[in-house]
């Protein structure tokens, strides 16, 4: 069967695919939209990244360097931050890059009605003024030290000269076939479905990119992503660990882990009686074999938690904390010690002889999530809770039940900027503090971590933060996973980030 | 040769089909649970959850978005894409080409190979031949397209790198016709693939039924040879149900080409349903569908025409 495809491939008059010299090619799940104030998913960020890039960049260390912004100065306790820009940068239609840009950018990101996905990251903005042609002034509202990584993390600066007075959402053309942006890399050609090219832009401030140009193929399966990383198609996918059997012994890909700043936890909603008890929420931590999960489900491409705030995190991540390991016997002990004690069938009851049950939930079609949230089952099932397993489809998860909060408990997942403040998911009352939990001196810490801007004093508020939730667990944190690359060994230059912030480097990535 | 009141009735059938599947569509998608994925963001805000409500005008109530709905459709405006943020026609029109040229060539190649096929075995039933293709027909039948197309993914694009892995053009030969007849090979045997092995079936059940009548046994008792017998009798006969099969094969191509242009990558209708539908975006769901349904209205409206042609006394009824 070979043979005659062979004989018909060239009878058509082109060989077997070469894979261009030069140039970049990445997966996307589906049609990015160019824009980083609007982009709602995963793919339009990561070209955003390259299309537009921040006043500041992550360095390696996912700390702020300058990129637009050559230098900044902050003053006022923290107040007033004051950016001179650099003076060589253009626009891809070749008009300067003023300080007007970077006022429009942040007026429009600030208002949740412009359609702005950013509003919340920037509402501590008071006030954003060009003073003359090169240096930009923002007034916060109140000292917010997440402030310069949320810069470099999803804020790319948009066009004025472009975009003015105009409908985000409805700016079609921009939006999905010409966007304007600064970056190494400008959009040349856009085949809707198919694909996004760019080509390198030789006017870029921070020097000519190495690469000819980077493509976006869209590619929704990722089997078919992996299939192509194989046959020279693609040069970077990024893995769920089921998939890792597929590309090992590959000859031409490396597998490569970067941090993630995320982690997966499950939620136990504390508007439920069930929850309320600091106690319970402790006891799970105990009954939860995490380690299993982790090596087991996650092929240990995964960290053991501490708390909520990840080891990405690493300078304050607090290592010295002992994390919880499993112990069903000190999980039943504490249950007790709640008022759970096991009836004949095994089942805890408390004293009204009520039985301890609930419904977990989780989204369908993600392997590794749906594993995992079995095997949770199974491990409160063993210390005697009933609890059954529900898998919902993403969408309706979120919008019917998470956002509601009509449910029980839900595994999901967080992904932060690279900063530790976790205000809005944990304290209370806060919008994504879906599991309602309330603890006055968790609130204290965390609003004083957001308002301190001495990374040494802050990293004594993590540390106690951190410290706190494991007697008063928030939520029951699984793991922090790895993300997973498997990258075309031709690739060199890419720095060890993960995804989302290697590709605001892209000017140093080379193909041999 | 049709009456003009024949047209005018399956013309009226068709307008009333649309409406159904419009307002079916409509109140299923809205109130099917979940909502579209721009909101499926848990970390979004209460005050950016309600910009984008407003924006997408989801704020009222299901009755008053139907009424606009039905207000803006018979203007010919089925609104804007909620994921693409253009309007739903032209997301659309960009992609129902590359279906027409996937399905086209998937229908072409069930008919050049399910016909004749069908037909050797329906005139020589048990033989060797016949055991053979049912065989391979029924595991085709059984295997899911899915699981076809990674495997020839696999055997042809990974191991032997003879096709490509997918997309419809390599990128920067967008137009080359050798290039897209070479993408196009792999998605169109596997969207065929089923609907070879189901035609090729009922060829082969309509032919021997046909090789059975009385007239054809009548005129090979008159000596005619078996050549013209099979072409003038049994053919002519057998081929009805199948003309009505190969109509029934529209859905199925559109069906099976969500699952193939996915794994494909192919940038068709079949993935921007799918898209649609994870998406929960109303107005491309709703005009994904009713392109959909017209396409099976005008098909079967084809094949009522094409009845007449075949058989006389059809003609005569219509």
């Amino acid at each position: 069967m070979t043979r005659p495809l062979m004989v018909l491939s060239f009878a058509l008059g082109v060989g077997v695919a070469s894979a261009q010299s030069n140039i970049l090619q990445l997966p996307l799940i589906n049609d990015p939209i160019m824009n980083p104030l609007i982009a709602p998913e995963l793919g339009s960020i990561l070209v955003n990244k390259v299309i537009f890039p921040g006043l500041v960049r992550p360095n390696e260390d996912l700390q702020p360097v300058p990129d637009l912004a050559r230098s900044w100065t902050i003053t006022n306790g923290g107040l007033v931050y004051t950016f001179t820009l650099r003076d060589d940068v253009r626009w891809h239609d070749g008009k300067p890059f003023t300080a007007d840009d970077v006022v429009f950018t942040f007026n429009t990101a600030r208002d949740p009605k412009s359609g702005s996905r950013l509003a919340s990251d920037f509402s501590s903005i008071k006030s954003v003024e060009a003073r003359g042609r090169n240096t930009v002034r923002f007034v916060l509202s109140r000292p917010f030290a997440p402030f310069l990584i949320l810069l470099g993390h999803n804020a790319g600066i948009l066009p004025k000269h472009l975009l003015e007075g105009k409908d985000l959402n409805s700016a079609t053309a921009f939006n999905r076939q010409t966007p304007i942006g600064t970056g190494p890399f400008k959009v040349s050609r856009v085949v809707p479905g198919a694909s996004v090219t760019l080509v390198a832009n030789r006017d870029y401030y921070g020097g000519a990119p190495k690469l000819d140009g980077i493509t976006f193929k869209v590619v929704p399966d990722l089997n078919t992503q992996v299939a192509q990383l194989r046959s020279g198609g693609l040069d970077w996918v990024t893995l769920e660990p089921s998939n890792l059997p597929s590309v090992q012994g590959a000859q031409n890909v490396t597998i490569k882990q970067a941090d993630a700043v995320q982690h997966y936890l499950v939620f136990f909603n504390q508007k439920n009686p069930l929850f309320t008890s600091a106690t319970v929420r402790r006891a799970m931590q105990y009954a939860v074999n995490r380690r299993a999960i982790i090596d087991g489900i996650l092929k240990g491409y995964a960290d053991y938690p501490t708390g909520t705030i990840p080891t990405a995190l690493r300078t304050y991540y607090d290592k010295s904390i002992k994390p919880v390991t499993y112990d069903p016997a000190q999980a039943r002990k504490l249950l007790l010690q709640a008022g759970w004690r096991p009836n004949a069938q095994g089942i805890l009851v408390n004293a009204r002889g009520e039985p301890f049950k609930f419904t977990l939930i989780v989204d369908k079609g993600n392997a590794t999530r749906e594993q995992a949230a079995l095997a949770v089952q199974q491990d409160l099932k063993r210390v005697g809770m009933d609890v059954t397993l529900q898998t919902l489809e993403f969408a309706t998860l979120v919008r019917d039940y998470l956002i509601p909060g009509k449910y029980d408990a839900n595994l999901i997942w967080w992904t932060t900027p690279p900063d530790p403040d976790q205000y809005s998911f944990y304290a209370t009352g806060q919008d994504n503090n879906e599991a309602a939990w309330s603890n006055a001196r968790a609130d204290a810490l965390l609003r004083r971590g957001r308002e301190t801007v001495d990374p040494a004093a802050r990293k004594n508020i993590y540390n106690a933060y951190q410290r706190l939730t494991m007697q008063d667990p928030p939520v029951l944190v699984l793991y922090y996973p790895k993300e997973l690359q498997a990258i075309s060994r031709r690739l060199t230059g890419v720095p060890d980030l993960g995804i989302r912030d290697a590709l605001r480097h892209t000017e140093r990535f080379d193909l041999r | 040769m049709l009456s003009p009141g024949f047209v005018a009735r399956r013309v009226l059938h068709a307008l009333v089909v649309l409406a159904v599947v419009a307002v079916v569509t409509f109140f299923i998608v809205r109130l099917a649970p979940g909502g579209p994925s721009l909101l499926a963001d848990p970390a979004l805000r209460d005050a950016e959850r309600a910009a984008i409500e407003a924006r997408l005008g989801l704020g009222d109530p299901l009755p008053v978005q139907f009424l606009k709905f039905v207000g803006n459709a018979v203007r010919g405006d089925f609104g804007q894409s909620f994921l693409f943020g253009t309007p739903t026609l032209q997301v659309i029109a960009s992609r129902l080409g590359n279906t027409l040229i996937l399905a086209g060539a998937a229908l072409t190649l069930t008919l050049l190979v399910a016909v004749p096929l069908g037909t050797i075995c329906g005139l020589r039933p048990h033989s060797w031949l016949d055991r053979l293709i049912s065989v391979v027909s029924v595991v085709v039948l059984a295997v899911p397209v899915f699981w076809l197309g990674l495997m020839l993914i696999i055997a042809l694009a990974v191991l032997r790198p003879v096709l490509p892995a997918g997309g419809m053009y390599t990128t920067g030969m967008e137009g080359n016709v050798p290039d897209l007849l070479r993408h196009l090979l792999l998605p169109a045997v596997v969207l065929a693939s089923a609907s070879i092995a189901e035609l090729l079936r009922y060829t082969r059940s309509s032919v021997r039924s046909a090789a059975r009548l009385d007239h054809v046994r009548t005129a090979r008792a008159k000596g005619l040879p078996q050549r013209a017998v099979n072409l003038r009798h049994v053919l002519k006969n057998a081929l009805i149900p199948v003309v009505t099969v190969i109509g029934l094969q529209l859905p199925r191509l559109v069906g099976g080409a969500a699952v193939t242009e996915t794994i494909f990558a192919w940038p068709g209708m079949g993935r921007l349903s799918v898209e649609a539908a994870l998406g929960r975006d109303y107005p491309l769901i709703l005009g994904v569908t009713l392109v959909v349904a017209l396409a099976v209205v005008l098909f079967n409206l084809l094949v009522d025409l094409l009845y007449p042609l075949i058989d006389p006394r059809i003609r005569t009824e219509a």
